[in-house]
């Protein structure tokens, strides 16, 4: 069963790089264009469950990498068991500057708080969320937070640091 | 009781029967609370020192502060402390509100707490054991027999200091300052 996913994606994909990275788990690098249908692939062949949407930036190839797992709920089926469970992670490449990506929320109605943090954090457009409001966060930064060109340091002596302890 | 210490009763009943009944309001911003129900319960029993966990801060006159400060949860910290009815004691737990501990060069965590609130005692450890909140509390008692434990009087008397730290903090606090506008009607 474990090559079934794999083989099923490399026979309907062309341009997509598939490899078993362990027993439970293939990794697939996807174009940025064909993510999406890729995702509404997966979800067309049970892979109902998206579990998380994350991202690493990658400063010095100065690219942002988005990664999907989604994994399949085994009870729908019964020919399939829970041992036999392939997650699938899909990592795809976004330019660092206008990162740019579509939303995921019509096929996966839990990507909505991923994509709102991820935009908060690293600053990446979700083209068609319908509400990339502040969410975690309660003052703007100038560069998102979780990028690694923000100096936190500085940003600690410059905002926290010039703050006058209270005297009597 | 103790009858040594009835002069005490006698001489100063406010200042006593506050110090063996420190109603507490936890504030569980981080790891700390996890010390919390050991100490509150049969284990080790916190009601042993009066202390004892009360379900608002209306009712509370001990505020502790268990973990780091993050920017979000500084305000509900302002806002609780300011309706405490006084007096009231702020202690805080861990290394964290003191400078920041591990999180000193976070983006979003607030290094001093004691910039924003005044904090009468702080309690070293990450995280201390619920021995060490005992400890802290008796302290605590004794502090407050010296009445060195005035954080809620300098609060009252620096408040300006305090309300522009918080405004630094935050452009829009959302709320009137505590005092100021009722003492311009006394004069």
């Amino acid at each position: 069963m474990n090559n079934k996913i794999t083989e099923l994606i490399e026979s309907s994909f062309r341009d997509v790089d598939v490899e078993l990275i362990e027993e439970d788990r293939v990794r697939v690098n996807v174009k940025q264009e064909s993510l999406l249908t890729l995702l509404n692939f997966l979800k067309e062949n049970r892979y109902s469950h998206l579990a998380l949407i994350s991202c690493v930036d990658r400063i010095e190839e100065n690219f942002f990498e988005l990664i999907y797992i989604v994994s399949p709920y085994m009870q729908q089926d019964e020919s399939y068991t829970e041992r036999e469970k392939v997650n699938v992670i899909l990592k795809t490449k976004l330019p660092r500057e206008n990162a740019q990506i579509g939303t995921a929320i019509e096929i996966f109605g839990a990507a909505e708080p991923y994509e709102r943090e991820l935009h908060e954090m690293f600053g990446i457009e979700f083209i068609g969320h319908p509400r990339l409001t502040p969410l975690f966060l309660e003052r703007e930064y100038d560069i998102p937070p979780l990028r690694k060109d923000f100096d936190t340091r500085a940003y600690v002596e410059e905002k926290f640091g010039s703050i006058p302890p209270v005297e009597d | 009781m103790d009858r040594s210490k009835l002069i005490k009763w006698l001489k100063e009943p406010m200042k006593m029967s506050n110090k063996y009944s420190l109603h507490v309001v936890y504030f569980c911003t981080g790891c700390g609370i996890i010390e919390i129900p050991p100490s509150i319960t049969a284990r080790w029993d916190a009601e042993r020192f009066g202390v004892k966990p009360v379900a608002t801060p209306r009712q509370a006159n001990l505020f502790l502060i268990t973990g780091y400060v993050s920017l979000k949860t500084l305000k509900p910290i302002i806002r609780t402390y300011e309706q405490m009815p006084e007096p009231k004691y702020t202690v805080s737990l861990g290394s964290c509100p003191i400078d920041g501990g591990m999180y000193w060069d976070s983006y979003n965590t607030i290094n001093h707490l004691d910039k924003y609130i005044p904090v009468d005692g702080y309690i070293a450890g990450c995280m201390p054991r619920p021995e060490a909140i005992f400890a802290g509390v008796t302290h605590l008692w004794t502090m407050i027999d010296k009445g060195m434990a005035d954080g809620y009087v300098k609060y009252r008397e620096n408040y300006e200091q305090y309300r522009s730290n918080q405004e630094e903090i935050y452009a829009d606090l959302g709320w009137p300052p505590l005092f100021g506008v009722s003492n311009q009607d006394e004069q």
